[in-house]
């Protein structure tokens, strides 16, 4: 180890075994910090939960079609007669029995149940292949729905959103639909409507046409083959095909993007403030630390040790500080539910830890450089002299 | 006043860090007052809301109602007004500058007074059906004037003559209606036309559909009644209605959405506490560092009151500086976070200056001045003034 290296590491430990002397002082960097990542955290936990309940894994394989340039689910522009056409495309998967893993498939809103936000409760249209689609559907609590049966079966989230449960009713065009069994889906959004048999839904609600067909692909690279034959198909008028993660992304943004960019002006603004404070702070530190600064120039350690030594003192503050408040917002967020037009549970996710840690050592780093400087550049002499 | 020059005097000590702590503190009053900004707009939204508005659409996912039901529902006992409102969204030049008219009937004028326009603007818009009145956000955004021509393609055969364009002659502006913002237009924009420019020239097989109708009641006590009694009477219509009122309508869309005001208030609660700690830091210290000034003042007659006076003001004007340069700069802040919400569908309503943004922060200083003087306080009231000026 090079002398200057021993110096750094020897005046870090001082600087740090001093912190104790220093524990208000410190306390005020470490909260502050735990304010600016539990906040950052928190907000962002919605974000990537709301990202779990969309992205999922088989998601890379799959691909949308709608009809037209309506890309929405609560849209009708697919016909019925234009199904059978798309399920001829090539690249398709087979599922059970050699039929083409591809299902066509509606939202629909219907209206508010008594005390709850308007038309926030749906119900999915799904064919025969939507339950394969979904490999992680399954009934906690009564049954399964029968195709061709006007009844429905409720997602956990929109079970305990609305307070429905095996026997409720709802009331759709044809008169009230019973709700015969209740379903989880690994956390995917679906969990949040009442899926019914789509045929049979679009009778009772009198208008036909499906949103889109969900189509598994044999594998990733049969997409262009398979977009291609769709678009450049004369028999259908007009389709739009995209993948299943473009789906995913534009949905995700819709409801995200204000909420996280909020998430980054409000992390940076307390970044901001918290980065005067740690300035402060440390140039009450290096103020605090004058003598011991100037005793050690004066027996030959150099400026730099200095420096890092109290940049090291931010960067640890600001660290222990994101952590308490990265812990605090897992503590308090993590796996709560949550409803914003649909439920999902929010998540503090690994990679937010990671970013909260980022942010607060760079704020810390940046709010310790001035008073670092300070410290390095303080005549012994004159450091000795301070009473 | 004779304490003051003794406070300047201690507050600005160590100069750097007095000003990094008002820096500071300023961030987090800036923080705090965006916040309550936030939470004001949302709240004044649902407040802008009428109880006696009420708004009727179709009940089971068919998107339009006839216009003739209109008339009907004019007969409704304690209705005094139905107005028709119908959109047409797609783009001006290509898919990056979308448009959305919302084009009303003069129902409208009575079923929706809140709507800002003048006697005189419906006069212009019932003599030039192709006329259109331009919210000042929605003018600026285009770039447009009075007299300047509009063009919407609203897609292939989405015109009489099939080729989807609809020309619109700007008229004039208008204020930004109160409550949500996206109200009857896509996000942050209102552009009104005239339904009888959309029945005539668009889709034929559109015409006499329209998107919602809206209806005024004599009183909000009869607003429920009247929905259900629509509601009732139109369960086996085809197509069946669906009436919510106004207000209720907003205090569901912002319970839709994420709910913005109270995680307003969990942030701004945060940068109060984050600023509390630095700031009663500061004081501890302040007053760590100048017992011995503190025990000569005790020794030269200074009561405790005196003392304690010194060390308050010594907390609360920071305190109150930052809050008051704080809530300026919320003012910038507020606009960003205005532009911000402009995309997306979390909506988000106008947010408004207001005193009691101001007071709340002014409020929100003089408690955390306080609290972070309570220590110091104790200390010094617990020190043995011989001893400090004895310097042991």
């Amino acid at each position: 180890m090079s002398s200057e290296l021993r110096q750094i590491v020897a005046v870090c430990l001082i600087g740090i075994g001093s912190l104790r002397e220093r524990f208000a002082t410190a306390l005020v960097v470490v909260i502050g910090m735990a304010c600016v990542v539990g906040v950052l955290t928190s907000m962002l936990s919605v974000t990537a939960g709301l990202a779990r309940a969309y992205f999922r894994p088989e998601d890379a394989t799959r691909a949308m079609v709608w009809g037209g340039r309506a890309t929405f689910d609560q849209m009708r522009s697919l016909r019925p007669d234009a199904i059978g056409t798309i399920l001829d495309a090539p690249g398709i998967a087979r599922g059970r029995g050699g039929a083409p893993l591809a299902d066509a498939e509606f939202l629909m809103w219907i209206l508010p149940v008594e005390g709850f936000a308007a038309g926030s409760l749906q119900v999915r249209g799904v064919g025969p292949a939507g339950i394969e689609l979904r490999p992680a559907f399954k009934i906690v609590a009564g049954r399964m729905l029968h195709t061709g049966m006007r009844e429905l079966v409720v997602g956990v989230g929109a079970a305990r959103k609305f307070g429905l449960t095996v026997g409720s009713e709802v009331r759709l065009r044809d008169g009230s639909w019973p709700i015969v069994g209740v379903f989880s889906c690994g956390a995917d959004i679906i969990e949040s409507y009442l899926v019914g048999d789509a045929v049979t839904v679009m009778a009772a609600r009198r208008r036909a046409g499906f949103a889109q067909v969900i189509v598994q692909l044999v594998d990733a690279k049969a997409y262009p083959a398979f977009a291609a034959w769709l678009t450049g198909n004369p028999a259908l008028s007009s389709v739009y095909v995209e993948r299943k993660t473009d789906y995913d992304r534009r949905e995700l943004g819709m409801n995200t993007v204000f909420f996280t960019r909020m998430a980054y002006v409000i992390g940076t603004i307390m970044a901001l403030g918290a980065l005067f404070g740690v300035v402060k702070i440390m140039y009450a530190t290096v103020r605090a630390r004058t003598r011991e600064i100037g005793t050690l120039r004066a027996i030959g350690f150099g400026a730099t040790p200095v420096v890092v030594s109290v940049l090291a003192e931010a960067a640890l503050l600001g660290a222990m500080g994101a952590l308490v408040g990265a812990t605090i917002a897992w503590l308090i967020f993590d796996g709560r539910e949550m409803w914003v037009w649909g439920a999902f549970q929010l998540r503090v996710a690994p990679s937010l830890w990671a970013l909260g840690l980022t942010w607060a050592l760079v704020t810390s780093l940046l709010g310790g450089l001035l008073p670092a400087l300070r410290a390095g550049r303080l005549p012994p002499v004159a450091a000795l002299r301070v009473e | 006043m004779k304490f003051l020059p003794l406070v300047w005097a201690s507050l600005w000590r160590n100069k750097a860090e007095s000003a990094f702590t008002l820096l500071a503190l300023c961030i987090g009053f800036m923080l705090f007052g965006t916040m309550i900004a936030v939470n004001a707009a949302y709240e004044q939204a649902i407040d802008d809301a009428r109880m006696d508005r009420l708004i009727v659409a179709c009940a089971f996912d068919c998107g339009a109602i006839p216009l003739g039901y209109r008339d009907q529902l004019a007969r409704i006992p304690h209705v005094t007004a139905v107005g028709a409102v119908g959109w047409i969204g797609e783009h001006q030049q290509d898919a990056q500058h979308p448009i959305t008219v919302t084009f009303v009937d003069e129902g409208i004028r009575s079923a929706w007074p809140e709507l800002p326009m003048t006697p005189a603007d419906w006069r212009a818009l019932d003599a030039t059906p192709a006329g259109i009145f331009l919210t000042r956000k929605a003018a600026a955004r285009r770039n447009v004037r009075v007299g300047d021509t509009v063009t919407m393609y609203s897609g292939p055969q989405g015109t009489l003559d099939g080729t989807g364009i609809y020309y619109f002659t700007v008229l004039g502006f208008i204020p930004d209606p109160p409550g949500w913002r996206s109200a009857g237009g896509g996000p942050s924009e209102i552009i009104i036309g005239n339904l009888r420019y959309a029945q005539n020239w668009g889709r034929p097989d559109e015409r006499d559909l329209v998107n919602i109708l809206r209806l005024a009641v004599d009183s909000p006590e009869n607003a429920r009644g009247v929905c259900r009694q629509i509601e009732a009477w139109y369960t086996n219509a085809s197509p069946a209605l669906y009436c919510v009122p106004a207000r209720a309508d907003a205090q569901e869309l912002a319970e839709a959405n994420i709910n913005m005001r109270q995680i307003s208030l969990g942030i701004g609660a945060a940068g109060l506490f984050m600023i509390l700690f630095l700031c009663a830091n500061g004081i501890a210290e302040s007053v760590r560092e100048r017992l011995s000034e503190f025990g000569i003042l005790k020794a030269m007659g200074y009561r405790d009151g005196h003392i304690a006076t010194l060390v308050i003001l010594e907390a609360v004007i920071p305190t109150l500086l930052a809050a008051l340069l704080g809530s300026v700069l919320a003012r910038g802040v507020d606009a960003l976070v205005a532009h911000l919400a402009l995309t997306g569908i979390i909506e988000m309503p106008e947010m408004r200056a207001s005193l009691a943004a101001l007071v709340w922060a002014l409020a929100a200083a003089l408690l955390i001045a306080l609290v972070s003087a309570v220590a110091p306080l104790y200390r010094l009231r617990h020190t043995d003034v011989a001893a400090v000026v004895a310097g042991r």
